[in-house]
């Protein structure tokens, strides 16, 4: 028989028992609805999460620093560890890894007009703050090259005190300092501690000299008004090789702050980083990653972490809902499967004749499997349609409230295509018993049936 | 001269109902030539309907051999057995069992469509087996709007649209009246012949299995007699040549 034809028939004979036709696809657009709405609300929730985790930092960077620095002593004769250039090219080497940026980070006063600020350095190169997406309110991220820029967070201004009153004018009256970061240059301390103790004397009894102030331009400023909170509000960021050269500058040869000492006392020649970021390309793969990473001695975080296992509680959370979901569809399921034994009870006879002029007995178990597919196929196709339009009244009953979350039901076209499979699935399943049934029975039995 | 092309060999068929056990055929033997129109006869619960139901494989035999043109019955499975009819056996049913959803020119052309045919090819097939059996103005009509020989009468095309070698027919007058049943009879015969197929009908009217090529009498499950019309119809033919002559 021709599948056209096979397929025209059992269409027939179910448009022939319509009322029943109709309830028993009923039951199917109920049970897919309830499955499909129930895992569009764990999407939701899922995707909702996902993007206000984002929103605190980048789930596919891994920070890599230097192991338990604390812990030293008991460490003994250990390999020291560096983060170094060497590191960051081992890094970039490893599989699924996007790119590797390394951060010098310092401290250093900078001081404008009357006011002082304990500011957050950044090193970075270029790259690095366009992978990040720094976002730009005004000029433009250093160039490479060029002499040091701060590039300032937006909130920066805000920390900065009246060096005279030592009073934080922001917080206490709500007045921004008199003071342009962006369009005047500012003075620059480096060596912190000594601008501290200058004034006093040190161990040797001799007066300490304040330390030199270097003025720095500006090239930038982050996206944001002073209380815009974002990632990049409270850090200043600079290019990492004018960071460094200014540093090698300014302390010539002695300890600059924050760097390690060799056992001799005596600085490094280089500079090390203070952290490393390393981008893998996918969320994936952020944990295999991770994992070398650590065995190389380092240590590790990432955001993506503890979103692992929020992630895990929230698959858990949506196989619960899909669960109270398919028992309904298991129970359209019996409803397919009685309503066909139904139908081969009737047309016992018109299935012995059918054998007896020649029906093979594939074709007639093709049959009922068709009429079977075809109640899943309208049964899922109206149920996924119905859930569109519930969870579109969902969406918007949840938003007209300010719960925060925008869209809690989401039905991703993968998630509509897969219901109406699986509704197909499920009906043919259901037919198979009675389609064995109708393709057992003995022609001479069912003619005599009447 | 003629070729045989059913073969039946002692054949048995007891139904055990309980301890009861009922010998609906006990040691049937016979043989039918091709193009042969070979009557069934028997009163009521003779064995008739049995032993047609076995001949086209709808039931298996308890013992013995039965060979439709030159394959064995008994020895084949289901699935098997469907194949066959689909390619060499039309039957037509006493109650004309017709699909009660589908318009005579559907039911007509259902074989075909069992068989995989094209739509334009089996419709056309089924028209001109409508007109042939005298419904061509009926093509549309579901069995429900015609009556029991116009039923019939598809019932007929349906069995005979796929152009098979035997055509079996349980009882085909059975529920039409006397005049019906000789329409209904005589077409049977002339398309049978004009085709050179075989056909075994099965009836317990022995009026209407006198018009039969070869009569076989059967009375509980055996043979009792096998007439031979043919003879009687071929003295008969040359004592008309003869009559003629003489006029
Ligand atoms: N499925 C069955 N189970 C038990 N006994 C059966 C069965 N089919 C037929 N018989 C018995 O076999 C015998 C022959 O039955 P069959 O139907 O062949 O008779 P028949 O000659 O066709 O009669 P009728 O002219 O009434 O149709 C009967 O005694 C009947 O009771
Ligand atoms: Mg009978």
């Amino acid at each position: 028989m021709k599948i056209l034809d096979l397929l025209r028939m059992s269409a027939d004979s179910l448009l022939k028992r319509k009322v029943r036709t109709v309830l028993t696809v009923l039951g199917v657009v109920i049970g897919t609805t309830s499955i499909v709405v129930m895992i569009s609300l764990g999407i939701g929730m899922k995707n909702s999460m996902l993007e206000e985790m984002e929103s605190y930092g980048n789930l596919r960077a891994i920070e890599v620093s230097l192991p338990g620095r604390y812990s030293d002593e008991s460490g003994g004769e250990t390999e020291e560890k560096y983060l170094d250039d060497a590191l960051v090219q081992t890094l970039s080497q490893l599989e699924y890894v996007e790119s590797v940026s390394a951060i010098l980070q310092t401290s250093a006063i900078i001081r404008a007009g009357n006011y002082e600020c304990y500011a957050n350095i950044q090193g970075m190169s270029i790259e690095a703050m366009e992978t990040m997406g720094i976002p730009l309110g005004e000029g433009s991220y250093p160039t490479p090259g060029d002499e040091l820029k701060f590039l300032y967070g937006n909130c920066v201004i805000s920390d900065f005190y009246n060096a005279k009153t030592n009073v934080y004018e922001y917080w206490e009256t709500g007045t921004l300092p008199d003071i342009n970061l962006y369009a005047d240059p500012v003075y620059v301390i480096f060596d912190v501690d000594k601008y501290y103790a200058a004034g006093g004397t040190d161990e040797n009894g001799q007066a300490i000299l304040p330390p030199k102030k270097y003025m720095v331009d500006s090239c930038g400023m982050v996206e944001g008004g002073p209380d815009d909170w974002n990632n990049y509000c409270y850090y200043v960021y600079c290019d990492i090789e004018a960071l460094k050269l200014q540093l090698q500058r300014v302390f010539k040869g002695g300890v600059i702050p924050g760097q390690p000492i060799q056992k001799s006392g005596k600085p490094y020649k280089e500079i090390f980083y203070t952290t490393i970021y390393v981008n893998v390309d996918d969320m994936e793969h952020v944990t295999q990653v991770q994992n070398l990473i650590t065995d190389m001695g380092y240590e590790t975080y990432a955001e993506a972490e503890w979103i692992e296992s929020q992630m895990q509680e929230m698959n858990i959370i949506q196989a619960v809902l899909g669960g109270i979901g398919a028992v309904s569809l298991f129970v359209a399921a019996i409803g397919i499967t009685n309503t066909m034994m139904m139908s081969i009870y009737e047309r016992t006879k018109e299935i012995g004749i059918m054998k007896v002029i020649g029906c093979r007995i594939r074709d007639i178990q093709v049959l009922f499997l068709a009429e079977a597919g075809y109640i899943g196929l309208l049964g899922g196709a109206i149920g996924v349609g119905l859930s569109y339009a519930l969870s579109a009244l969902v969406n918007r009953i949840i938003s007209s409230s300010d719960i925060g979350i925008t869209k809690i039901s989401q039905i991703p076209i993968w998630l509509a295509g897969a219901s109406v499979l699986f509704a197909i699935l499920i009906g043919m399943l259901s037919g198979l018993l009675p389609s064995i049934r109708a393709m057992r029975l003995s022609p001479l039995a069912a003619i005599r049936s009447e | 001269m003629a070729k045989t092309v059913i073969q039946v060999k002692d054949l048995y068929k007891i139904y055990r109902i309980g301890e009861n056990r009922v010998k609906a055929l006990n040691g049937v033997d016979f043989e039918i030539e091709r193009g042969e129109f070979c009557c069934i006869v028997g009163t009521s619960g003779s064995g008739k309907s049995t032993l047609l139901n076995m001949l086209a494989g709808l039931e298996k035999p308890t013992r013995g051999e039965i060979v439709i043109a030159g394959e064995h019955m008994e020895q084949k499975n289901e699935g098997q057995l469907v194949l066959f009819r689909q390619a060499h056996v039309g039957f037509i049913f006493q109650s004309y069992n017709l699909m009660q959803n589908m318009t005579a020119i559907e039911n007509v052309a259902l074989p075909l469509t069992f068989q995989g045919v094209d739509r334009k090819k089996r419709e056309k097939r089924a028209i001109q087996m409508l007109k042939l059996v005298g419904l061509g103005k009926y093509a549309l009509h579901r069995p429900g709007q015609m009556s029991g020989g116009q039923q019939q009468r598809v019932g007929i095309a349906r069995a005979l649209v796929v152009n098979p070698e035997i055509v079996f027919a349980d009882e085909p007058t059975g529920n039409l009246d006397s005049n019906t049943s000789m329409e209904v009879l005589q077409l049977m015969k002339k398309i049978v012949r004009e085709k050179n197929q075989t056909m075994v009908m099965v009836t317990h009217d022995n009026y209407l299995a006198g018009f039969g090529d070869r009569i076989i009498h059967i009375r509980d499950g055996k043979i009792q007699q096998i007439e031979d019309n043919r003879l009687k119809q071929k003295m008969q033919e040359e004592q008309n040549i003869e009559d003629n002559q003489n006029l």
